[in-house]
């Protein structure tokens, strides 16, 4: 698998060599140190790392964390997984009823994790892993993200509104538009079978996820999430993370069906009577 | 949450030190719950054989002959990273680990009692050291709750 790279990265690289040529001409238009495409919004196009804030390339910043690179010692650091609440974040403002709905998520160590069945993460537990990278491509009419993380895909239409016949998904419906030098992202159009971040957070499809993307330097997009779900939050849940950019990764293949076993190791535990649960 | 400090750690090591830290914040994707499939109180360490390797998503898998005192084989099964991750902490699939060498790999035990782990790092035959598995706990909601509980 290795050196194999998403055949749709493939076919959208291979359509870019112009615009990188044009925007390698306009890099003396960058204002600062925000690279810009030729219509002078900030391009956000390349590979990107979630919730780091260490520059260089993926081995760099990564190195000794368990994330990438070696180390020495196996029982450092724990790092926080897409289950847990980033460490920035605000806890969930659930509703009390719905506040117990994600403690017994959470009692049971997230065994019924949608992503544990191979399901899409959705939006933003998706946007916010470190672990796997993100790939955007702008152009001046959509944005394209790439996520290898279970192999998803956004497409977002700038300066467009959401049809009229939207069905609920896992990723949802998203359009964009600038405001200033930021990227404003509406998503909407959810199923109900998607975690929002952390064990447990589950939603309804009332979701509304606000996505702020502001790339400050060469190296960083600061990421700004509201969630809103009148049905479950009793107020929106802010979540300020960033992105950073990951030089010369590639994204590679993710074929989770391929041979998951968690779902049947569950399946066996909960038959043979063997405790797991939180005390 | 450990981090082991060292009396002669050198500024390189310091500077991953605070790397590792300024990363603790990162929020990973366990494809799965770590803490129920396997036990962060039962840590274990076994050298062996590598019978057989599974480079598949989500997780890949390798098997270890394993030997006891009395003599007696045991084979193994080791989860861990799905290949895309292991190539980006440094595995190089068919050169890193081959089935025949002799490593040593660090992890925790599965509840369910049988000859199954989640594996950390592996000492390679080289001696090289790599990270085949995240940490314990990885997945399964750490250790405080997303809300506030009452």
């Amino acid at each position: 698998m290795m050196g194999r790279v998403l055949a749709v990265v493939v076919a959208l690289t291979l359509s870019l060599p112009a615009q990188n040529a044009t925007r390698d001409k306009n890099k003396a238009s960058t204002k600062g140190s925000v690279p810009r495409t030729p219509d002078g919004k900030p391009d956000l196009t390349g590979v990107w790392q979630s919730g780091s804030t260490v520059k260089g390339s993926w081995e760099e910043a990564n190195s000794g964390t368990g994330i990438g690179g070696t180390g020495k010692n196996p029982s450092a650091p724990a790092i926080l997984s897409a289950s847990d609440r980033p460490a920035a974040a605000e806890r969930a403002p659930y509703q009390p009823w719905a506040a117990q709905k994600v403690l017994e998520s959470y009692k049971n160590r997230g065994i019924d994790d949608p992503a544990a069945e191979c399901l899409p993460p959705g939006v933003p537990r998706t946007s916010v892993l470190g672990l796997f990278p993100t790939q955007i491509i702008e152009t001046p009419k959509q944005i394209v993200i790439l996520y290898e993380y279970m192999h998803e895909y956004r497409i977002i239409p700038l300066n467009a509104k959401h049809p009229d016949d939207l069905s609920p998904t896992y990723m949802g419906d998203s359009v964009g538009r600038w405001e200033g030098d930021t990227l404003v992202v509406d998503v909407t159009g959810f199923n109900e079978k998607t975690w929002l971040v952390g064990t447990g957070t589950f939603h309804t499809d009332a979701l509304h996820v606000t996505e702020r993307y502001t790339r400050v330097d060469k190296d960083q997009i600061n990421y700004d999430i509201t969630i809103e779900d009148p049905n479950v939050l009793t107020k929106p849940w802010v979540i300020h993370t960033n992105l950073m950019l990951r030089d010369g990764t590639r994204l590679q293949e993710y074929v989770c069906a391929e041979n998951n076993l968690a779902p049947a190791f569950y399946e066996r535990m909960q038959k043979n009577g063997i405790n797991f649960q939180r005390p | 949450m450990k981090v082991e400090f060292r009396a002669k750690m050198i500024p390189s090591q310091l500077w991953r030190l605070v790397a590792a830290i300024a990363l603790l914040a990162i929020p990973l994707a366990a494809h799965h719950s770590f803490g129920a499939e396997y036990d962060a109180n039962k840590p274990i360490t076994l050298t062996g054989v590598v019978t057989k390797i599974e480079w598949t998503n989500p997780h890949s898998y390798f098997y270890l002959d394993v030997k006891d005192e009395k003599g007696t084989v045991a084979n193994w099964k080791f989860e861990g990273y799905g290949p895309g991750v292991l190539y980006r902490t440094g595995w190089k699939r068919g050169i890193s680990m081959k089935p025949g060498d002799t490593i040593t790999v660090t992890g925790w035990r599965a509840r369910d009692g049988t000859n199954w782990g989640h594996s950390r790092q592996v000492t390679l035959a080289s001696g090289e050291k790599l990270f085949f598995g995240p940490p314990a706990g990885t997945g399964d909601g750490g250790s405080v709750p997303p809300v506030e509980v009452k």
